[in-house]
């Protein structure tokens, strides 16, 4: 099992508090990988420093085998934690603007996508729900043929039907392409069941990390295992 | 847990287990019960994954594992199929229903049933159902 992001002893301090402090992840190919924790744990911060946007004060990390940077754009396709548009966009818009700036962009998987995730070509974003918004944000990211997806609170404040849909259209883009999937969030709920292996952030460290499936049979739920860590 | 039906097969998944052991469970048990029959083609990793809501590398665990066991075969470009060998599902019944009685015994046992007294409880349920 090779590693498309290994991270080795990360530290950054924010004055003389530790956000990271000696932490440690391996994200193995071609599955996906989800990093939990509650707001505060480090996880925005890891999620920083794998777009090359925040250096660690010390360790080492690599991202499909190169130091992180905004070179890696054509490598790893990023969903933000929060959506920015033009004035004026829609949902054709948008997808007409990744189709000429996004590298890899593939606009037929894009209509398909937007098309399961119920969202009409005409849908001003001006005027979307956090759901809606969330969704055409997805059908951005997964529409790129890249080898790694990174996806920063994909679930968070959006709708039960929007985060199905969002589950579903993750299942069905991962079996449909071999592609690494990196899932930072705080949002277990009909979630867990996605997930390969998961990582558990509390106070800037990996508290616990593995295979998912070992870690039910040993801990029960990754609701149970968050439970017992963080409650 | 709730019940999600795919092609004819029931699944109830517990997410505090092992997924991939419960669907392997669970499309074997379908097979013993005849909720799907022989030779028929049963849904295709992705199909199964999405009606699950699960990770697609779990589907495809337990899939190997039918393989292995051949309980399923794999056509090229058809998909998978249950096995069409009456001999292989007359296993899996018996190999269930020894899995059920040790079950039975042992909750018995924690009873503080001894193998005369189950006898006898059985005999007597035998006779009432005549």
């Amino acid at each position: 099992m090779k590693a498309a992001i290994k991270g080795e002893g990360l530290t950054k301090r924010y004055g003389k508090r530790k956000a990271l402090d000696n932490f440690d992840i391996e994200v193995p190919e071609y599955a996906i990988t989800a990093i939990l924790g509650p707001n505060g744990a480090g996880k925005s911060t890891f999620m920083r420093m794998l777009t090359g946007l925040v250096a660690p004060d010390s360790g080492s990390l690599t991202v499909l085998g190169e130091r992180p940077s905004w070179r890696q754009n054509r490598l790893v396709s990023y969903l933000p934690d929060r959506a920015r548009w033009y004035q004026g966009q829609t949902v054709e818009s948008a997808i007409e603007w990744g189709t000429k700036l996004l590298p890899e962009f593939r606009r037929d998987t894009a209509w398909e996508l937007a098309g399961s995730l119920g969202l009409e070509a005409d849908l001003e974003t001006e005027g979307m729900s956090k759901g809606q918004e969330a969704r055409l944000m997805l059908t951005l990211c997964l529409a790129r043929e890249v080898p790694l997806l990174v996806l920063d609170e994909p679930f968070s404040g959006i709708d039960m039907i929007s985060r199905e849909k969002i589950v579903l259209a993750l299942i069905d883009a991962f079996a449909t392409r071999r592609q690494t999937v990196l899932i930072c969030t705080h949002e277990i709920a009909e979630t867990e069941s996605l997930f390969d292996h998961a990582v558990f952030v509390k106070d800037g460290r990996a508290a616990l990390s593995g295979g998912v499936e070992e870690l039910r049979s040993r801990s029960g739920s990754m609701q149970d295992i968050y439970r017992s860590l963080y409650g | 847990m709730n019940e999600i039906r795919v092609g004819g097969m029931r699944f109830a998944l517990d997410l505090s287990q092992p997924l991939y052991e419960q669907v392997l469970e669970q499309v074997r048990s379908s097979i013993a019960k005849g909720e799907i029959a022989l030779g028929e083609k049963i849904p295709s990793v992705r199909e199964m994954a999405q009606a699950l809501k699960i990770n697609p590398n779990t589907v495809m665990r337990a899939y190997q594992e039918l393989e292995r066991d051949q309980l399923t075969e794999t056509r090229r470009g058809q998909g998978t199929f249950i096995t069409t060998d009456a001999g292989k599902v007359s296993h899996i019944r018996h190999r269930l229903a020894e899995e059920a009685v040790t079950e039975f015994l042992g909750r018995m046992n924690s009873l503080g049933f001894t193998a005369a007294d189950i006898a006898s409880i059985l005999k007597a349920k035998g006779d009432g159902a005549k």
